[in-house]
């Protein structure tokens, strides 16, 4: 092999490599919706729902009982997080990152509110007050926000191979929840519940490209380290600390999360949220945030499979969607890598 | 060779090291950068030639010349890429001298 052919070899491994970690995302993506929605039905948490939906009715109690899993879910992804890290050796670098506000933390600070605040909440208030499917659904829709923003923000070159396999996964993520979607529309459900999905959609694709932005000039690891610290600080510094003050009962169920199965639960939850996004953003500066969201989309198949092994309900509409999403993976999959080198300068419109 | 960016994030310092339009190899920049943070072994060394490879990515920086390595100076088989700044780097770099926070002075 002459030094032209391993060049070339060089970027398509690299370019592989990005999207073995966009579908490792899906993987873990998908796992996390088994212990995030056991979350709910754990010990100290449903009777502690009872009790707000009894004290602030069904909405804002419901909702109160979101941001508090919320807010565990974020602090059990910085515990595994941090041990990951540590594990890499690049706690010092995160030292060095946290201090530069102005060129990279603020992207970090923008990613925790939109994923945080706005996605994961919208997409549990989308689930609580509409249905699985209708959440699920929503959520599938961020990637079109996020490779919109990659273009004409980061200036990131997407094939149009790129966007129709981008535009097929989603077909095949819809056509999935399809046959749920519909029965969750016809039972009407909330408004919080629409503004939960939107939510999930625009949290979700801006927090992609603000990452994006950051990445460009941080170290993954430590840059979703730091978004997380950062959504933490939302939760447990500003936002539950207030409901506390207000007289929100949710000390009962802080204290319930060392209950051993209530802890196990919110361990899962903290590994495969925290190495799906390990995982998510280690793609985007191999891929690019478009290619890297439109593979990571998978997740809503994969949720399908993992709720299928855990729980036994199957559809013959998963085949169908499972199939579009292969070959709108597979439309990706087999883009020409060779202008590939710069995320901003290739991508030939094949 | 400006030092502002010495002892803050990798990717600002790789950036800074190529700033004066001098192409480099990238056995000599991973060198230069482990001696710096004080980083030993083959796992970071991979680790910050992968920092390269996402700046490359990124389009701050590109490869004008490749050679095999065939005698062991980064790792022996692998291709060695010499780099320099592109114009998207620069305006990158600019961006980053005027915001970083100032260091206390020693």
């Amino acid at each position: 092999m002459n030094v032209e052919e391993m060049k070339k070899q060089n970027t398509k491994e690299r370019v592989k490599l990005g999207y073995i970690m966009a579908i490792l995302c899906s993987v873990f993506w998908g796992a996390w919706y088994i212990p995030g929605n056991l979350s709910f039905s754990l010990t100290p948490f449903t009777t502690m729902g009872e009790n707000l939906v009894a004290q602030y009715g069904y909405e804002v109690g419901n909702l109160l009982l979101c941001v508090l899993i919320t807010g565990l879910n974020a602090l059990f992804v910085v515990l595994v997080l941090m041990f990951w890290c540590a594990g890499l050796g690049k706690l010092k670098e995160m030292k060095r990152s946290v201090c530069e506000l102005r060129c990279c933390t603020k992207y970090y600070f923008l990613g925790a509110i939109c994923g945080g605040p706005m996605a994961i909440m919208g997409s549990y208030m989308a689930s609580y007050f509409i249905g699985a499917g209708f959440s699920a659904v929503s959520a599938l829709c961020y990637p079109v926000i996020g490779m919109i923003l990659s273009i004409v923000w980061l200036k990131q070159r997407i094939s149009t191979r790129a966007k129709i396999g981008l535009l097929v996964i989603l077909a095949g993520g819809i056509t999935i929840y399809s046959l749920d979607l519909m029965e969750n529309l016809s039972a009407g459900g909330s408004i919080l519940g629409y503004v939960g999905g939107l939510m999930a959609i625009l949290g979700w694709g801006i927090e992609g490209a603000v990452a994006g932005k950051g990445l460009d000039v941080s170290e993954p690891d430590v840059a979703l380290t730091l978004r997380f610290i950062m959504e933490c600080v939302i939760w447990w510094v500003i936002t539950i600390p207030i409901l506390l003050i207000a007289g929100v009962p949710l000390l009962d169920g802080i204290m319930g999360i060392f209950e051993p199965t209530t802890l196990l639960v919110l361990l899962m939850m903290g590994l495969t949220f925290g190495l799906c996004y390990v995982t998510w953003y280690k793609a985007f500066p191999l891929i690019g945030v478009g290619r890297g969201q439109a593979v990571g989309s998978l997740y809503g198949l994969m949720a399908v499979v993992f709720i299928l092994i855990f729980c036994g309900t199957f559809s013959w509409i998963y085949i169908v969607g499972a199939i579009i999403c292969i070959i709108g993976t597979f439309l990706l999959f087999t883009e020409k890598t060779d202008d590939m080198e710069s995320l901003r300068g290739g991508a030939s419109d094949e | 060779m400006s030092d502002i960016m010495k002892g803050r994030p990798m990717k600002f310092r790789i950036l800074e090291i190529l700033y004066d339009g001098d192409e480099i190899w990238n056995y000599d920049l991973v060198k230069q950068l482990m001696d710096e943070y004080g980083m030993k072994g083959d796992f970071h060394r991979d680790s910050v030639n992968f920092d390269l490879i996402e700046t490359v990515a990124s389009g701050f920086i590109e490869s004008v010349e490749s050679e095999i390595d065939t005698t062991g100076k980064f790792r022996e088989g692998s291709l060695l890429y010499k780099y320099r700044f592109t114009s998207i780097g620069k305006a990158q770099y600019e961006e980053l001298a005027s915001k970083v926070h100032k260091k206390k002075e020693a």
